[in-house]
């Protein structure tokens, strides 16, 4: 919302500075945005000065040596780029210590070696308009000396306000008004109508009927007609007006009916009575099939539920939004039939929000506009259009309905302002204070009743009005006071904790958190998922790389690898923490997921390299975060991967979705890898969690007594074929030695401490050692009892297994 | 005889400096222990002692013994740490840098996220977590936004199609999936499962259907914070946001309330804050949050009762915290990575 200071002073005698008003507005709930200044600002020792003598700049062609008299004892030496004067010219000087607009300072100076006095200064320099050809030279010859300011009128303040949904009071220059009113304590001047009342009697040969058949959404609608007006430019101080707020001047009517708008808040419509069919106007809904051309030059189809006005035969304006090139007013224009009326703001709003369109009469319809100001917006308007565009105010308005009715009246207390407040203010002061915003309050023995503005739709309940008080006081009144909390018995979720630690495990481990978009292309997906891609797509994405939700958070981080390769940077060990998504075949699962990415070896050279990553290496920080996640990672069985995005053969899964916990590790596929122009061979790990999962509780761990008796070791290696997984075998192994061992002690545990391949083992077979650590709880064990325990396991695992003792 | 095992002492002590290894050593040993030696040799002869004279003798053969073991221990010390020293190499340079020398780092926006959550945690906030993919009711019905609502813009909001289903998730006929616009979200799931007092933050991603340029992104962050109890007013808000900012930006920031408009809140304020120590921002007011006190239309929803409880929100945005703190000028930085910018941030 913009308006003028001057435009501000028609309703308001305030002395306050632009700075104040800005300040005013922005501490009570109306933010201003931007306040700028059009034409001259104030300045300072900015003069009428004449040049007495022009010369040649000795060492610079462009440049002129000026005399210049500004009414001083002595004559200014001023430095002068510009060509269109000649000594005699009367021009604005800015001397030493004057600021120009955008902040620029004048100073004695020196020119090529030359001294500068001051500047002489062109149109835009001064803010007066965009010239800056030349040097601005003053017509009328003013007084050497007069102060610029006393030259050309003042500059224009023009504030734009942001105004917050629920403020449609505030879309008006008087609303402003009156909101500066209550902030100042000042006395606004609403217009007075010239005329005492409408032509009571009599209809008009303009306008047969009106006809409104859609009363919900319309339930006041009036209609004035105006005889013999004559089409014309408007006004300078109107088009100056209009033009400063940033609209577009186009003719007397139109402009009156747009400046109206702005005064008041009530978006009014000016018809050519000639265009109306059938001299008839209807409100009704659209019907299927209808178009419409607004006056944007776009042709919109209408479809029912959107609301217009007609005439007899076609529709003429999208009801309350913007009108038609069918029954604009122009230059031919006589005969003017003039709409004021109030539409249900959330069917103007269905319907701009349908078609894309919102106008400055569509935004405050939507928002609600002053029921109670349609005819006095409507008189305003007809009383300026009988001044500026003359014809004659014919026949009694056409009137359907009648103005709806404000919020009712709401009952409250002075205490229930200070219980929500938290301090005391006295009810004399809220109640004078609510007065200032048009709110009235009946006391009876302390409770109140009070009765809310019908341009205040937004004021239903006590609480509201406890912000309307609060906004008005000032906040600056709320007394500062320490905190005081009492305990509460909750702990932190620990979707969060986990996000967390594994966090910091990470960063403290050498990777680099990254924070990626969740939205992706949908070529990145589809190459993942395959089909299922699309039950992952937006309905209304932006972008077009960013159309799917993300299934995994390593093309993205790959994308970062990218990124500081190719800039240089040396990045060797990345991750992320987010959500992503999945289909389980029927529903989409959201997922807590970490994900990393480690090149196996850095690309830019050290004195003293580093142990080399391996499948292993992502293993174990897919484990450390497992273990973060209070997962029991043995529980996990890793299978070999064979999926997009991972090396066969040298990548790994376990868990799935539906155990709400999946893990993946490994090598990522070379040629994914080298296609996006990454170097390097690169090792990722991703680990998924179900929230539920990460929120199921842990309880306390209980302590378990130990041994203080020596362990008895034994070593057994095992030669078998090479694709048995190890943890097959190893878990067989501790099975074994389960059953092996007597009561009275156990193999405490049991160890991978070799994996062979190669020399003295034919082809396609390998070798495993383990480990076995024997101990009892009550006593030393004796060489004897091991060695049958040690016995028994290597007889179980050699005898009808496919593994052989290796000696 | 004395004289003799003196003299052998004395040659195994002006020998000892020659021997550098172990078979030296071993040599060395034999020539005075070893079956020939010269200790072993003389020790033989008391056998001719008269009897009384032999314990006198033993105890000085004994004596000479010692000498010789302390000597040979002497030696052995010293191979013992040239071989170490050897195995070590000559001394290293300690200015060389260490292997995997890039240090880890958490993202600037979690190191501000935990920044703020550690000062509210001191005053007994806890973290709550929800979904980022949310229902229309969670995100706006339930938050005082009805549909027809002028703040509730479609085209801000990332929405998922209408055949679309989440595990564990319902929604209405005609209502929409969508990615959250905020967190507030979490305030509601938080209230509909528990009885006030209830004092929760909800950080998390955020998303607005939005064009990236310096200051938007279409990914963001927010802390939001919620406080319900029974009879929690402007003024306790006002003492936690004072709190707050001393806390985030040192004991001279101010903090400013403009009233302003959120469905969710009323009465509504945006928060503003005046410190010394923000470089180009020093001395002027920038605005950080949102706040107010929680819409008794909102308990409606979560089955609270407005007349017993009142309660507080706020929320700010996480880029922001961190760009104003650190004098960071573009918001695409945090989403790029690059190593450079993120190694910035080594410590919170």
């Amino acid at each position: 919302m913009k308006f003028t200071l001057t435009w501000l002073k028609r309703y308001l005698d305030i002395d306050k500075s632009p700075q104040e008003i800005e300040e005013a507005l922005n501490l009570s709930g109306l933010e201003v945005e931007e306040v700028v200044t059009i034409g001259l600002p104030q300045l300072v020792n900015v003069v009428v000065g004449e040049v007495v003598k022009r010369g040649q700049h000795p060492d610079a062609d462009k440049l002129s040596v000026c005399e210049v008299n500004t009414g001083g004892d002595e004559l200014h030496q001023i430095v002068c780029g510009a060509k269109n004067f000649k000594e005699g010219d009367r021009v604005p000087v800015a001397l030493p210590g004057a600021v120009l607009p955008g902040n620029f300072k004048i100073k004695k100076s020196k020119l090529r070696g030359v001294k500068s006095e001051g500047m002489m200064c062109s149109s835009r320099e001064l803010n007066l308009g965009s010239d800056h050809s030349g040097l601005l030279i003053l017509e009328g010859r003013p007084e050497i000396g007069t102060p610029i300011n006393d030259v050309f009128p003042d500059g224009e303040t023009v504030f734009d306000v942001a105004v917050t949904p629920n403020r449609p009071d505030a879309l008006s220059v008087i609303g402003i008004a009156r909101e500066l009113a209550a902030l100042f304590h000042l006395e606004m001047k609403k217009p007075n109508l010239k005329y005492s009342s409408a032509p009571q009697t009599g209809t008009s040969p303009l306008l047969e009927c009106v006809a409104v058949e859609e009363p919900e959404f319309c339930p006041h609608y009036t209609a004035h007609c105006i005889h013999g007006v004559k089409i014309a430019p408007s006004p300078k101080w109107l088009q100056e007006d209009i033009e400063a707020i940033g609209l577009r001047p186009i003719n007397n009517v139109v402009d009156i009916t747009n400046w109206i708008l702005m005064e008041t808040g009530q978006p009014l419509h000016a018809f050519d009575a000639s265009k109306l069919r059938g001299r008839k106007i209807l409100v009704r809904s659209a019907k299927e099939g209808e178009t419409l051309t607004t006056l944007d030059e776009k042709e919109r189809k209408l479809a029912p539920g959107m609301h217009v006005i007609a005439d007899a035969e076609r529709p003429l304006v999208l009801a309350g939004i913007m009108g038609s090139i069918d029954a604009e007013v122009d230059d031919n224009t006589t005969d003017i039939v003039l709409e004021a009326a109030w539409f249900k703001p959330e069917s103007v709003r269905l319907t701009a929000r349908k078609l894309g369109l919102s106008t400055d009469s569509s935004y405050r319809f939507e928002r609600g506009v002053d029921p109670a100001c349609t005819t006095y917006a409507a008189r305003r308007c007809i009383e300026l259009i009988l001044e500026l565009a003359g014809g004659t105010y014919t026949g009694a308005p056409y009137v359907s309905g009648e103005a709806p009715a404000g919020n009712p009246e709401i009952e409250t207390t002075p205490e229930y302002f200070n219980k929500k407040l938290g301090f005391e203010v006295g009810a004399s002061i809220i109640q004078g204070t609510l007065q200032r915003l048009g709110i009235s309050i009946k006391d009876s023995a302390g409770n109140w009743t009070v009765s809310i503005p019908a341009f205040r739709p937004d004021i239903e309940r006590p609480i509201d009005l406890v912000e309307e008080f609060l906004r008005i006081h000032g906040t600056h009144n709320i007394p500062a006071s320490p905190v005081k909390m009492s305990g509460i018995h909750t702990q932190d979720d620990t979707v969060a904790t986990f996000n967390t630690n594994a966090g910091k495990h990470l960063s403290a481990n050498g990777f680099n958190e990254c924070y990626v978009y969740s939205t992706r292309s949908g070529a990145e997906v589809v190459k993942l998922l395959g089909q299922t891609a699309d039950k992952l797509t937006l309905a209304n994405p932006l972008a077009s790389d960013q159309t799917h939700l993300r299934t995994s958070l390593i093309p993205g981080l790959l994308e970062v690898l990218r990124l500081n390769q190719s800039r240089g940077n040396d990045p060797r060990k990345l991750f992320e923490k987010g959500r992503t998504w999945h289909f389980d075949g029927k529903e989409v699962v959201e997922m807590v997921s970490i994900s990393f990415l480690m090149l196996q070896e850095p690309l830019h050279r050290h004195w003293h390299p580093s142990p080399q990553n391996d499948f292993f290496t992502a293993k174990k920080t897919v484990h450390d975060i497992l273990g973060i996640a209070n997962f029991p990672a043995d529980s996990l069985e890793f299978a070999h991967l064979d999926a997009p995005l991972w090396q066969e053969g040298h990548s790994a899964s376990a868990g799935s979705l539906e155990k709400g916990v999946f893990v993946e590790c490994g090598i990522l596929d070379h040629k994914h890898v080298s296609d996006l122009d990454i170097k390097g061979t690169v090792l990722a790990g991703s680990c998924h969690f179900a929230p539920k999962l990460l929120r199921k509780k842990a309880g306390l761990a209980s302590f378990a007594n130990f041994s203080d008796f020596p362990p008895a070791n034994r070593d057994l290696a095992l030669a078998m074929d090479a694709k048995i997984p190890a943890g097959k075998v190893l878990a067989e192994i501790k099975k074994a030695a389960a059953d092996a061992c007597p009561d009275d002690f156990a193999a405490d545990s049991v160890t991978i401490f070799d994996h062979y391949q190669g020399e003295h083992l034919p082809e396609g077979r390998k070798s495993l050692a383990f480990a076995i650590q024997f101990r009892s709880a009550e006593r030393t064990l004796k060489e004897k009892e091991v060695n049958q325990a040690f016995e028994s396991i290597t007889q179980a695992m050699t005898s009808g297994t496919p593994y052989e003792l290796r000696q | 005889m004395e004289a003799e095992l003196q003299a052998l002492v004395g040659q195994a002590e002006s020998g000892k400096d020659a021997i550098g290894t172990r078979p030296q050593l071993a040599d060395f040993k034999a020539t005075f222990v070893g079956p020939n030696g010269s200790l072993t040799s003389a020790s033989k002869a008391i056998g001719q002692l008269p009897k009384e004279e032999k314990p006198a003798f033993g105890k000085k053969v004994n004596e000479a013994k010692q000498a010789l073991e302390a000597i040979f221990r002497a030696i052995e010390g010293r191979i013992d740490y040239a071989e170490l020293a050897a195995k070590l190499g000559p001394p290293i340079d300690p200015t060389l840098p260490f292997p995997d020398d890039i240090p880890g780092t958490e993202h600037p926006l979690t190191q501000t996220r935990d920044r703020i959550i550690g000062i509210f945690r001191k005053i007994g906030f806890t973290v709550e977590d929800g979904p980022e993919l949310e229902t229309e009711f969670h995100c706006f019905d339930a938050l005082n936004t009805p549909a027809s609502h002028p703040a509730r813009d479609m085209q801000d909001t990332y929405f998922l199609p209408g055949n679309f289903a989440i595990k564990g998730e319902r929604k209405k006929d005609g209502e929409s999936f969508i990615l959250r616009p905020h967190t507030s979200a979490v305030q509601i799931r938080t209230m509909a499962k528990r009885k006030p007092p209830v004092r929760i933050l909800s950080p998390g991603r955020c998303f607005r259907r939005d064009t990236v340029d310096a200051t938007h992104s279409a990914n963001f962050h927010q802390v939001e914070g919620l406080y319900v109890d029974t009879n929690v007013t402007v003024r306790d808000l006002k003492a936690l946001l004072d709190y707050f900012v001393k806390e985030l930006f040192g004991s001279d920031a101010k903090t400013r309330l403009r009233p302003s408009f959120f469905p969710f809140t009323e009465p509504s304020f945006e928060m503003d804050v005046q410190t010394s120590n923000l470089k180009k921002l020093s001395g002027k007011w920038i605005e950080i949050m949102g706040c107010g006190m929680v819409d008794p239309n909102v308990f409606g929803h979560v089955g609270y009762d407005p007349e017993e409880v009142s309660g507080y929100a706020f929320g700010m945005g996480i880029e922001r915290i961190c760009m104003i703190l650190h004098g960071i000028d573009d918001i695409r930085h945090f989403y790029q990575n690059d190593l450079r910018f993120l190694q910035q941030f080594k410590s919170a």
